[in-house]
This record gives C-alpha cells, structure tokens and sequence, in this order.
C-alpha cells in the first residue's frame, strides 16, 4: 500500500480540509432527498409528532397508495412525457436546419441573419406582450404552447453551427456533387457526424421539458393539460389532503385518517423523480461535453 | 433552411417588441381582448412609468431586486469557480468523481421537487434543520424561515448555491484542465506552494473565461429566477421576495393590468440595455474582449 509518493502527492491539512468539506457538502445535497423518501413511506399522522429524519418510524405505504389513486399525477405523467419526447425531437430537427443552413458560409446575407437572431438573446418585448402573442395566435390552453415556442432556440443554434462548421467542407461538396439536395446532406451526412452535440442539445431539451411548470403556470388554465411539475406544486401548496381525482374503492380502509397532505406530497415528489434518478447515470457522459459547449465561441 | 429560424425569431420576438406600445396605452383601459386596448386605447405618454417609480411598492420591489441579485452575483459568481479548484486539488479519482456525480445531481431536479426538499427540511415543526440546531443548543425555539421575510434572501441564495455550484464549476473545470501540467511541475520547482500555485497557475490560466461569464451576468443584475423565486414565495415573506420579475407576471397576468405590467418589463429592459452596453465598452477597455 504504502508507497513512495512525490512531494505533490502527499496530503496535507489543506487535502483533509478540503475532503472534509466535499463529504458535508455532499451530505447537504443528498439528505434534503433522503429525508423526503423516508418521509413518503411514514405514516403521515405520526410524520407530524417530529423527529423522522433518517429512517421511517412508522412504515406505511399509504401515501403512494394515495399518489398513485390520484389521477392528476398520471394525466401530469402523460402531458410532461408527451411534452418531453415531441418537444425535443422537433425542436433539436428544427434548430438542426437552421444551424446547417447558417453553418454554410457561402450564404448570402450571412452576418445579417446572424445579427437578426443574435439581438434577440439580449433584447424582447418582455412577458407580457409574449404572453399577448400567445393568446392572439390561439395557443393558451393548447398543448402545442408547451412544443411550438420551444422549437428554436438562438443559443443552441449557435452551439450546433459552431459544430456543424468544423465538419470538412468536402463531405458535403462532394454529396452536392452526386446529386444530393440539402435536406439529404444534413440528415444522412452532417446529423450522423454529430451525434455528440445533438445529444448535448437533446439532454438540455428534455432537463428543461421535464422541470418545467412556469409555462402551465400562466398559459395554461384546463387542469387536463397541466405537466407533471405543475401538478405537484399544486399539491406540496395544498395543505388538505386531497379528495379529489382520488379512487375511492381503491384506498385500503381507514386510510384517510392517518394520511397528511404533508406526507402524500413527499410521495409524489419521490414518483415524480424516479424516473430523473433512473436516467441520471445514464447521462453522466454527456455532462463535461454538455457544459462546456456553450463556451465555442464563432 | 435558414428562413425557418427567421420566420421563427420574427414571429416569437420580433411581434412581441411591438407589443411594447401597450407599456404607453392608458392603464384604466380594461379588456378581456388585448387587440383592442392595443389599438384603442388612449396613448398616455410615460405616464404609466411615472405611476411606476412613485409607487412605495415598486421602490421596495427594486430595492429587493437590486439586493439579491447584487448579493446573487457576489456570492453565487465566485463560488463554483472556488468549487472547481478544489474539486481539481482532490486527488483520489473515484473521490472526485463522486463529489462530482453528487454536486451535479441538484441542476437535474426541478425547483418544485427541490424547492419542495428543502421547505421539508427546514420546516418549523417537523423539519431536521430545526431539531439539529435546537440539540446543539444554537437556538432557543425554531425557527420560521420558510414565512420569515428576512430569511428570504439566504435562502435563496443558499438553495441557488447547493442546486447550481456543481454544475456551475464544469465549464472551470475544463478550463483549469486546459492549464498545462508544466506550469504546475516549473511552479513547483520554483517553490510554490499549494496556494501560491492556485493564485499565480490556476487562476491566470481560466482568467478569461470568468471574465467573459461575469460580463454575462452582469447585464442580468435585474433579472430573476422566476421559477426559483415563486417556488419559496408566500404571502408572509411578499414584502423580500417580490423582485420585478414576479411583480411584471403579477400585475399583467394574473390581474390583468397588461399596460402597467408591460411598462415595468420596459423599465427593466431599458435598464439592462445599458448595463449590458456598458459593462462591454468596460470588458473590451480591460481586456480586450467583448460580446460584440
């Protein structure tokens, strides 16, 4: 074990300072998630004597028994799924075109259409005059309000440009030459050679599909519609238990009068992070490649 | 292919800066159809701002504004930056990795459910923030900090920092990966120490990136994180949390008052266009790089 280890490698106080402060601060992240999961499987009316912090006092799975008779969580399931799966595939196949056609740098006009979508990073009309927009063209308490604004984003254009732009030139000359129209270059020659980047753009698409609930908060009013988020703010703000959307024959008897609002929410943010928790691994390896991006500057 | 994004940009910003000429239409003028106010209605001048600036509300929803973000960007600026140098200084590899993995966990989660995580845990009755300062003798009786107006900053700021740093420090990371290793070993040789290697290899060789990101956030000191905000927002803490950002949604959408809510959101517009302007012409005087 013990080796010969270079001036450079030996620890020092500041090594054990500094592992010392990654262990709190990792702790400081993860307990505020533990202690809500062994809240969601405490019984909501002892939940409210104190003290259940690190391990559940009265087991119970009540409260998912609530959670999942609740209709709202499942209709909010299907809209954000729904929302998360069209919005970004639309919007990462649309900010695509654009990019491709920018990255060409024999277009015409180039520096103009660049500059006309740059201005709007910096400059809008604001919430309010959007939020007009929205209503004029019919799409408040329309599920497209959730796809169609969403389809092109400045930002992301720019980072899939810069990428597209350090493909060879030749690749496409060459396809150009056979024959091939522009739409057939980027979706058989340029989108296969970007698979990194178009999974960058695509995570940060579905992180933002996913979370999102400002959206269903002031476009939408048809509780049909609202996503997944916007469902559980509705229920962690609500302090009575719910009673509606809630199965009746379903409910094991004499469950009411144990479960707290309190714990049935503890219940619904753990349902509705499983599915974050599961994926996270998974996404890991786009992560360095994912931030830094952003920072390729034209 | 590129008429697309046009006609996009055109169409989802462009329309809407005309939507402006509401923030000068008179602020009595109430209707369900917004066309008609923006067509109808008289033109009062300024003098839906001049309603604005003289209202104490708006100098308090400045003042919180102005505040937190100031504190914001001092504090939430520096930090992963910070993160990131002693994440770099950790030398076990699967260490690192898992304080890595862990502190970019937060930025996947969406502020309901981690907003909703933290208001558990520092709740007054059953929360363990309470208890735990309560056995080590700290305080005398909980705490209310999710209903306490002067709570209200910190923790927003504290949130900020435990959901954001991690992921905030990637992007230094890769910058202080791309310092040379000689420079460290020739530093060494010259006998520097640990934190003089920080101070003089470290932190000259990601200098321009954080000068670049600190320009970017300066032009934002107005801007808030709405969803951030609105998840902690209640009606005892409204006096420190309202910033204009949730005022601007406020009035116009949920009381709709298009006209006043437009002019705060011009007002703040305007101001923002300067200090992105100037913090600019400032980055280009000092080193020699702008935005534009």
């Amino acid at each position: 074990m013990e080796k010969r280890k270079s001036k450079l490698n030996r620890n020092n106080w500041f090594d054990y300072l500094n592992i010392a402060f990654m262990i709190i601060f990792c702790f400081i992240t993860l307990f505020p998630l533990w202690a809500v999961l062994v809240g969601s499987f405490n019984q909501g009316l002892d939940y409210t004597f104190g003290g259940v912090y690190f391990w559940p006092r009265v087991w119970t799975l009540d409260n998912y028994y609530m959670v999942i008779a609740d209709e709202a969580i499942w209709r909010g399931y299907i809209v954000t799924i729904g929302r998360t799966l069209l919005g970004t595939v639309t919007s990462v196949l649309f900010t695509s075109v654009v990019a491709f056609g920018m990255s060409n740098k024999l277009l015409k006009c180039r520096k103009i259409y660049y500059w006309f979508m740059m201005v709007t990073m910096f400059f809008g009309g604001g919430i309010i005059p959007y939020f007009v927009l929205l209503k004029t063209i019919g799409l408040l308490n329309n599920f497209m309000v959730y796809i169609i604004p969403s389809l092109f984003s400045v930002y992301n254009m720019i980072v899939l440009m810069t990428f597209f732009s350090q493909i060879p030139e030749s690749l496409a000359e060459f396809a150009r030459l056979d024959g091939a129209g522009e739409y057939r270059i980027l979706f058989s020659i340029i989108l296969p050679l970007s698979k990194p980047i178009l999974a960058t753009v695509a995570l940060w698409s579905i992180v933002g599909h996913w979370n999102s609930y400002m959206d269903a908060m002031y476009y939408v009013t048809d509780p049909d519609l609202y996503p997944l988020q916007y469902v559980l703010m509705r229920i962690i703000n609500k302090s009575t238990v719910p009673t509606t959307g809630i199965g009746g024959g379903t409910l094991p008897p004499g469950i009411l009068e144990t479960v707290t609002a309190k714990t049935i929410s503890f219940a619904a943010i753990i349902v509705s992070t499983v599915p974050v928790l599961v994926c996270y691994p998974f996404l890991q390896k786009h992560f360095a490649s994912g931030a830094t991006a952003g920072a390729i500057k034209e | 292919m590129v008429w697309l994004g046009i006609l996009f940009v055109a169409i989802f910003c462009y329309v809407p800066m005309f939507g402006i000429i509401l923030a000068f239409k008179d602020e009595s003028a109430r209707q369900i159809d917004v066309m008609k106010i923006i067509f109808e209605a008289d033109f009062v001048g300024f003098e839906n701002f001049e309603l604005f600036l003289a209202d104490s509300e708006s100098k308090n929803v400045i003042w919180n504004t102005l505040g937190l973000n100031s504190l914001m960007m001092l504090i939430n600026f520096p930090s992963p930056i910070l993160f990131a140098i002693l994440i770099s200084e950790l030398k076990k590899p699967t260490f690192k990795r898992t304080v890595q993995t862990i502190s970019y966990l937060p930025h996947f989660l969406s502020w309901v459910v981690f907003g909703g995580m933290v208001l558990t845990l520092i709740n007054t009755d059953t929360g363990a923030l309470n208890d735990f300062l309560l056995r080590l003798g700290l305080i005398k009786k909980p705490l209310e900090i999710a209903g306490d107006p002067d709570a209200f900053w910190g923790l927003i700021i504290i949130t900020s920092l435990i959901k954001g740093v991690g992921w905030g420090s990637i992007i230094y990371l890769a910058a202080i990966s791309g310092v040379s290793r000689d420079l460290y070993e020739a530093a060494e040789i010259d006998g520097a120490n640990r934190f003089q290697r920080i101070l003089h290899v470290t932190l000259p060789g990601i200098a321009p990136s954080i000068v670049t990101f600190l320009l970017l956030s300066t032009s934002g000191i107005l801007n808030s994180s709405v969803e951030h905000i609105l998840v902690f927002q209640n009606p005892d803490n409204i006096s420190k949390s309202q910033v204009i950002d949730t005022m601007v949604l406020q009035y116009g959408i949920q009381k709709g008052n298009y006209q006043y809510a437009t002019a705060i959101g011009v007002f703040k517009s305007v101001i923002s266009c300067f200090l992105l302007i100037g913090s600019n012409f400032i980055s280009k005087k000092l080193t020699g790089k702008g935005l534009y």
